[in-house]
């Protein structure tokens, strides 16, 4: 028995990781139009939240307010 | 801190339980306390309600776009809170003043009341199906009201108490509370902390005997304590992460079309309560088949919209879910609209072959038709699916050397070019001809006759909906009715058009794949080749196949396939088995119906989409997949029983036909498929 959403607030059968090894295969051999793909950054960013969002926002919500330093060292490095 | 943060709801109802022993009342915010929303932003929700509002514009002739809308309730919006930061100290507006002031900027002199009230039924309605009750939260509350506690829903928000009730009354709590307070009805909101006293007041409750439950830390948590309350506030880290997750589905669909089916599945998918433990075929039905249905059927909707079709014919027995999925989905992608009428209509090949020859005898094309499955062998195979006696053709066949038995088809031992050469100009004698007609002449008139009933007849453009593949059904039926002055524009939709024989189109019959039409070279959506018969079985109605129509004295009769025999009871097995999966593509419906129409996307956004999950999951499938969703039994009556060459078919076994040890061990086995598979459609 499973559920249809999983608690990395994924889809059962579809998952993403499935998506990313499909994405791959798709690079060496032509599998149909995808009208893009669903681009490499994307797959990163929501593999990281399916797989490690939840830690991260755990941290974030109790510890989010004393992180402010980070968030600004961060800015700092993006500009 | 004068609150306290918890980070589950769990551990908040635990601690929740010792601080309510001793207050006499309890109130919970609404949104993202009470209710949780499916997408991050509550604003989408305005993006369908536009669309709606333009749609009622558009139809009496007033050109306005659904992002003009838009635009125009922000601005009115805005102007309402300027307004009320004139006179209160909250920046508040309410639903039904704001939306009645653009109502009457749109519709000017055409503005009525039942205006409003059609807009605030489908916003609500919108709302609702995007809100989800969290169970544990709402256990909670029915354990407190049994306990006697007063129980009280405060949100800030435009809509009113009125209106929200609506919302609450989904959440099943509605009978369990004393009352429900909204912003928009007083002004006085939790944000500067007005609501409270006003509330102690109004209701008579004394601030230290009261529990709050919110979720913003400032309107919930400070300013309840500042007014003397006891406050516990609720940050999920889990709906942080759920919400992140569907925003960056949500962002990445605007420039990337390959992730508007996957916001769509991501919207769709069942929250909380809705997020039952089920089987495997559960899952596949609500994540793989019913999206690609809903899919289909938005596309059929779409064109029938477009062609002035006014009637749709969903044929028997995978259209009996096509309808399903229909009534539940539609309503929600064109809300308002006129759709047109839907119909089952009862046929099957076996039924219709008969029928189709009383007016054109049995032609060529139909009769190599006949000879396209291998279980096929001779003349009597052809009786058996045109409904014709064989012994009455002892003459004819005689005449031109035949015999019921003759081997007709190459793929079998004993065949003889020469007998099919015969058995062509046998087709080509006026007397054998005029006997088929006689033969099948009372189907036909009995066919005529329900499909009259069904209305068939009564509507000029008609849409015939069917799984696929060849589009035989549609053939024999257009036959059979082509000779009738009323017969109407026949749009055929198949949900996949492998075809194969030439499809006789003309302007008055039409058909066309729709998620695949082997016209169009599309690689992705051609591995339906991969396992169609899985599509058929999901979809396929709880009732027997259809022999034939029999024509009686009052009219006709529907004469159904007996389920006694063992291909019967295999097909109840079958039934059987896929129950669950029936039930998961059934209960997506909805939810894709809602989904869709908040994010007003079409068919050519989702196909990117359409295709990866037609790739991945027929062409690439997990070998629990197979086990899973590979049909036990699958009855084609149109196939005869009879073994064609020893040689026939060796070596094409299908990768849905492979053992689980070859699809678990053998690494490069789906790829070996895949090229064949692409080979394959190159050189078609």
């Amino acid at each position: 028995m499973s559920t249809v959403h999983n608690n990395r607030y994924d889809l059962a059968g579809i998952e993403l990781s499935r998506l990313i090894k499909t994405a791959i295969v798709g690079k060496i051999i032509p599998m149909g139009n995808f009208r893009g793909g669903p681009g490499g950054r994307c797959l990163v960013v929501l593999a990281l939240l399916h797989y490690l969002g939840y830690p991260v926002y755990r941290i974030l919500a109790q510890y989010g307010h004393r992180l402010q330093i980070l968030r600004r060292i961060a800015v700092k490095l993006r500009r | 801190m004068n609150f306290t943060t918890y980070y589950s709801l769990d551990s908040l109802i635990a601690a929740g339980k010792k601080e309510a022993r001793d207050k006499e009342a309890i109130s919970v915010d609404l949104f993202d306390t009470l209710l949780v929303r499916r997408i991050h932003d509550p604003d989408l929700v305005k993006l369908p309600v536009a669309r709606y509002i333009a749609g009622l514009a558009a139809a009496r002739g007033l050109k306005w776009s659904w992002r003009k809308v838009q635009s125009t309730r922000d601005t009115i919006e805005q102007g309402n809170r300027a307004a009320t930061g004139q006179k209160f100290t909250d920046h508040e507006a309410c639903y039904p003043l704001f939306m009645r002031e653009l109502l009457e900027v749109i519709f000017q002199g055409g503005y009525d009341e039942s205006l409003l009230e059609r807009v605030t039924e489908y916003e609500l309605t919108m709302e609702n199906s995007m809100l989800v009750p969290r169970r544990k939260l709402v256990d909670w509350l029915k354990e407190l009201a049994a306990e006697g506690k007063r129980i009280f829903v405060i949100s800030d928000m435009y809509l009113p108490a009125s209106h929200l009730e609506k919302l609450v009354a989904h959440a099943g709590v509605l009978d369990l509370i004393e009352a429900v307070v909204s912003s928009a009805d007083t002004f006085l909101a939790k944000a500067s902390g007005l609501a409270y006293p006003m509330i102690a007041e109004k209701y008579s409750v004394r601030p230290e005997a009261w529990l709050h439950i919110g979720d913003n830390p400032f309107s919930d948590g400070l300013r309840a304590f500042d007014a003397g309350l006891t406050a516990m506030i609720i940050h999920d880290p889990g709906e942080d992460q759920r919400k992140s997750i569907t925003k960056r589905y949500y962002n990445y669909s605007d420039g990337r079309p390959f992730w508007r089916g996957r916001v769509l599945q991501q919207l769709m998918a069942p929250l909380e309560d809705e997020n039952q433990p089920g089987t495997p075929l559960y899952t596949e039905g609500y994540n793989f088949i019913g999206p690609l249905i809903g899919i289909f059927i938005q596309r059929i909707a779409e064109l029938c919209r477009k062609q002035n079709i006014t009637k749709v014919f969903f044929l028997s027995r995978e259209g009996w879910t096509f309808k399903k999925y229909w009534e539940k989905a539609t309503p929600w992608l064109f809300p308002g609209d006129d759709l047109p009428e839907t119909e089952y209509l009862y046929v099957s090949r076996m039924a219709l072959a008969g029928a189709s020859c009383a007016y054109q005898g049995l032609t060529q094309t139909n009769a190599d038709i006949a000879f396209l499955p291998a279980g096929n062998r001779d003349f009597r195979d052809v009786c058996r699916i045109f409904s014709l006696k064989p012994e009455r053709f002892a003459g004819h066949l005689a005449d031109h050397g035949l015999a019921v038995d003759t081997c007709l088809s190459h793929v079998h031992d004993g065949y003889d070019p020469e007998n099919r050469k015969k058995f062509e100009l046998l087709l080509e004698d006026e007397s054998f001809q005029a006997e088929v007609k006689r033969q099948t002449m009372d189907a036909n008139r009995a066919m005529e006759r329900y499909f009259d009933e069904a209305g068939l007849f009564s509507h000029k453009n008609v849409a015939i909906v069917d799984i696929g593949w060849l589009g035989t059904i549609q053939r024999f039926l257009f036959e059979a009715i082509a000779h009738r002055p009323d017969c109407p524009y026949c749009h055929g939709f198949l949900f996949g058009a492998t075809r194969g024989i030439p499809y006789p189109e003309s302007e008055r019959n039409m058909i066309a794949g729709v998620m695949y039409d082997r016209n169009r070279f599309d690689l992705a959506a051609s591995t339906l080749f991969y396992a169609q018969d899985i599509f058929e079985e999901a979809c396929r109605a709880p009732h027997p196949t259809l022999n034939g129509y029999r024509l009686t004295e009052e009219g006709y009769e529907l004469e159904f396939r007996k389920t006694d025999d063992a291909i019967g009871q295999a097909e109840l097995h079958q039934d059987e088995y896929f129950a669950p999966l029936q039930q998961g593509i059934i209960d997506s419906a909805a939810r894709f119906g809602a989904a869709a129409a908040l994010l007003g996307y079409s068919f050519d956004d989702w196909k990117p989409w359409i295709n990866y999950l037609l790739v991945s999951k027929l062409a690439f499938p997990r070998a629990a997949e197979v086990a899973n969703i590979k049909n036990r039994h699958h009855l084609d009556d149109f196939h005869g029983s009879k073994k064609p060459k020893a040689d026939f078919g060796r070596g094409l076994k299908p990768l849905w036909g492979q053992s689980q040890l070859q699809l678990k061990f053998n690494p490069l086995l789906r790829i070996r498929y895949f090229f064949r598979h692409l080979r394959g459609r190159i050189n078609e």
